[in-house]
């Protein structure tokens, strides 16, 4: 008699981003007005060139207030009880957002991001906070970091691997916010960095955006990223083009099956020459937000495949194609059928 | 009979390799110019000649290539030089392909015409051997042949292409009258058989930067071919075609078809090297830069110029002095070569065959940094 045997790439392909729903600070700033805080190093004209115009700020938000309400809007509009939730994945980029205290004007002291006032402060978790805020008594908490701006598609990508594996979870809630420290200037390798939150709800049968493929992929001798900035510019191309074309192949597509490419904020300039790397027309990658909304780490991708659904940019069983890209150094793929 | 030559930019990458072969003739005298440094260039050419039997008879006069007529030299000098010299030897010039096209002139054109001035005062001459470059053909694409002239109207990658085209107008107008030999040359990397590189040029540079991680397109297409040869190879076929060869003639020493590679076969083997010569380099995960179209290869350039990023843009700036000629690609045909070579044993060696050896040598002297 054969063995039965667990096929995982069929329950894999169950699962889905049913609801997305995101949170932008109310006050925002344009490129000038950035460059008269002192809050931007670069040439406001090659920024602009680059695609960018205003950026998101937090002020006295915190990440996790963001969190929250980046939660609190997707369970108001998604159609999910909260006792269905059986976990939250909590996504960071910084290492001062996986903490509830707020980085303000402290600095590192021996290694340490914050300064602390109570040692206690550093088992302070957001994640926690938001289940509580939420009540969302069922759910556990686990927090996803080290991964960059690509913490949300590993926090996605775990929901999905979950889902497939634990048979009685059907609904991750992934959650990720980000909050720039104060008073650091906001132009980071030709891109202009913006406040936001996301959240993402991960269900399994879910009725659009089905999880089809996702790749990532790491190299940590880049993990420097203050000391080895030129080598992580001139590894970012070969490396998105390489994966990008992995993760087709390994979903059966090519990039003429993608409807639309939902990309991360990192310059509209970078989306051109990567565009035509992988042989993706400009009018097929979303970069509206690019120019309103800035790079808002990890948020990017969950930013514009919401308003591409909003504004129906996309129909029914369209393939669309997500990629984004993280110190760490982390390039990160994932393929949807809407 | 004695020979007495007179060479310049014996010092560089193919003179110096042959000045060592001269020097090892019986009944040869060679008298090579060198640039006026301001301290003594001996040491330095001496220590090119180690290990070489040498029975030649070699003098070091300090002059200018860019004095004119005179090369820097005194009038009696340049008069008792004509009366003996049998053979004219022109190496000298500039091969930075950044210089300013009027300083390029000034040194390949300007400087070729004083050589010229020198051979023509030379009674006793027999032969007159002049280097150029395969790339005066510019940004053709196609087929070049040792009987085509230029760019064709094409335009060129950099000024030193085009002074050195420039530069063999000047020479050809002399070919009716003098014996003369005129060589282009491939894209010299280092000798076949050691991989050691006596200057370094701008594929080094284009291996280090691909080293360091800091290069990650090249324009072109993968199946273009891609030529290069060994110094070994140049300075012998020189040699063998200035002693036996009297008509005059352009030459290619070039791969050619049978033995050039292609920009695919290239970078897979410059990865291939370093991961087999730097184990630890594997660590460092650096993808093979990927092989674009010219318009997505010029969208990033305009964007790193534009970020204004100090390193990259360096980086950026170096390859694309060369790197167009990728996206030019053409094949310099040999023929003629090949025939005046023919029975002599003398034959470039594939490129893939001592290219390795190259990389190599560039790794254990870190670019010339350091002794092997």
């Amino acid at each position: 008699m054969p063995v039965p045997t667990l096929n995982l790439r069929s329950m894999n392909s169950t699962a889905g981003i049913e609801e997305v729903a995101t949170y932008l600070p109310s006050e925002s700033a344009s490129l000038e007005e950035l460059r008269e805080r002192g809050l931007l190093n670069g040439s406001v004209d090659t920024l602009r060139s680059f695609g960018f115009d205003r950026v998101h700020l937090a002020g006295e938000e915190s990440n996790a207030d963001m969190a929250i309400r980046a939660a609190q809007k997707l369970l108001s509009e998604a159609d999910v009880e909260p006792d269905q939730i059986g976990l939250i994945l909590y996504a960071t980029a910084l290492s001062s957002s996986a903490t509830m205290s707020d980085v303000g004007e402290s600095r590192a002291i021996g290694g340490a991001v914050l300064r602390l006032n109570d040692v206690a402060d550093l088992f302070k978790y957001p994640a926690s906070l938001v289940q509580s805020e939420l009540d969302l008594p069922k759910a556990s908490v686990m927090g996803v970091n080290q991964v960059g701006c690509a913490s949300i598609f590993a926090a996605l990508r775990m929901a999905r691997a979950m889902i497939a594996s634990e048979s009685e979870l059907d609904s991750v809630l992934c959650v990720s916010a980000d909050k720039f420290p104060i008073g650091q200037p906001r132009d980071l390798v030709y891109n202009v960095v913006s406040d936001g939150a996301s959240a993402a709800l991960v269900r399994r049968d879910a009725s659009r955006n089905r999880i089809v493929e996702c790749a990532q992929v790491t190299k940590g001798a880049l993990w420097d990223g203050g000391s080895l900035e030129n080598e992580i510019v001139a590894a970012y191309f070969p490396t998105a083009k390489s994966l990008i074309e992995r993760t087709l192949a390994k979903a059966g597509l090519t990039i003429d099956d993608i409807a639309l490419v939902i990309p991360h904020n990192v310059s509209a300039r970078s989306w051109e020459i990567l565009g035509k790397l992988i042989g993706c027309p400009r009018d097929r990658i979303f970069m509206d937000n690019i120019r309103c909304a800035g790079h808002t780490i990890a948020s990017d991708n969950l930013l514009n495949l919401e308003r591409a659904t909003d504004e129906a940019r996309i129909e029914k069983g369209d393939k669309l194609l997500l990629f984004t890209f993280g110190y760490g150094l982390n390039w990160a793929c994932m393929i949807l059928e809407h | 009979m004695r020979r007495t030559i007179f060479m310049t930019g014996a010092t560089g990458t193919v003179g110096s390799e042959l000045l060592r072969r001269l020097m090892t003739r019986d009944d040869t005298t060679i008298n090579i110019l060198v640039r006026r440094a301001g301290y003594d260039r001996r040491p330095q050419i001496e220590y090119g000649l180690r290990g070489i039997d040498a029975r030649a008879t070699l003098n070091v006069l300090e002059g200018d290539l860019c004095s004119g007529a005179s090369l820097g030299l005194c009038d009696d000098t340049l008069t008792s030089l004509a009366r003996v010299t049998t053979h004219v030897i022109h190496c000298g010039g500039s091969t930075s392909f950044v210089r300013p096209l009027d300083e390029s002139r000034a040194v390949n054109v300007d400087g070729t015409r004083g050589v010229l001035e020198f051979a023509r005062r030379c009674d006793q001459l027999e032969s007159a051997a002049f280097f150029s470059t395969v790339y005066v053909s510019g940004m053709r694409s196609g087929a070049f042949s040792e009987s085509d002239q230029g760019d064709a109207g094409h335009g060129f990658v950099n000024p030193y292409e085009q002074s050195k085209a420039e530069m063999e107008d000047v020479v050809r107008e002399t070919m009716r009258d003098l014996p003369i030999l005129l060589f282009r040359l491939s894209s010299v990397i280092g000798d076949s058989r050691t991989g050691s590189v006596r200057g370094f040029n701008t594929v080094h540079h284009a291996i280090r930067l691909l080293y360091q991680g800091l290069a990650p397109m090249v324009p072109g297409c993968p199946t273009a071919p891609v030529d290069m040869v060994s110094s070994d190879y140049v300075a012998d076929a020189a040699l063998h075609l200035i002693e036996r060869q009297s008509r005059c003639g352009v030459f290619h020493l070039a791969s050619g078809a049978e033995a050039s590679t292609t920009i695919g076969e290239i970078l897979t083997s410059t990865i291939d090297s370093l991961i087999r010569f730097r184990p630890s380099w594997r660590k460092r995960s650096i993808e093979k830069p990927m092989i674009v179209d010219l318009e997505t290869y010029e969208l990033f350039v305009r964007s790193v110029e534009e970020a204004g990023n100090q390193v990259l843009r360096d980086a950026t700036r170096s390859i694309r002095t060369f790197a167009y000629q990728l996206a030019h690609p053409k094949l310099f045909a040999t023929q003629r070569t090949t025939d005046a070579l023919a029975g002599s044993g003398i034959a470039p060696k594939p490129v893939l065959e001592f290219y390795p050896r190259v990389v190599r040598h560039c790794l254990e002297t870190n670019w010339g940094m350091q002794p092997c």
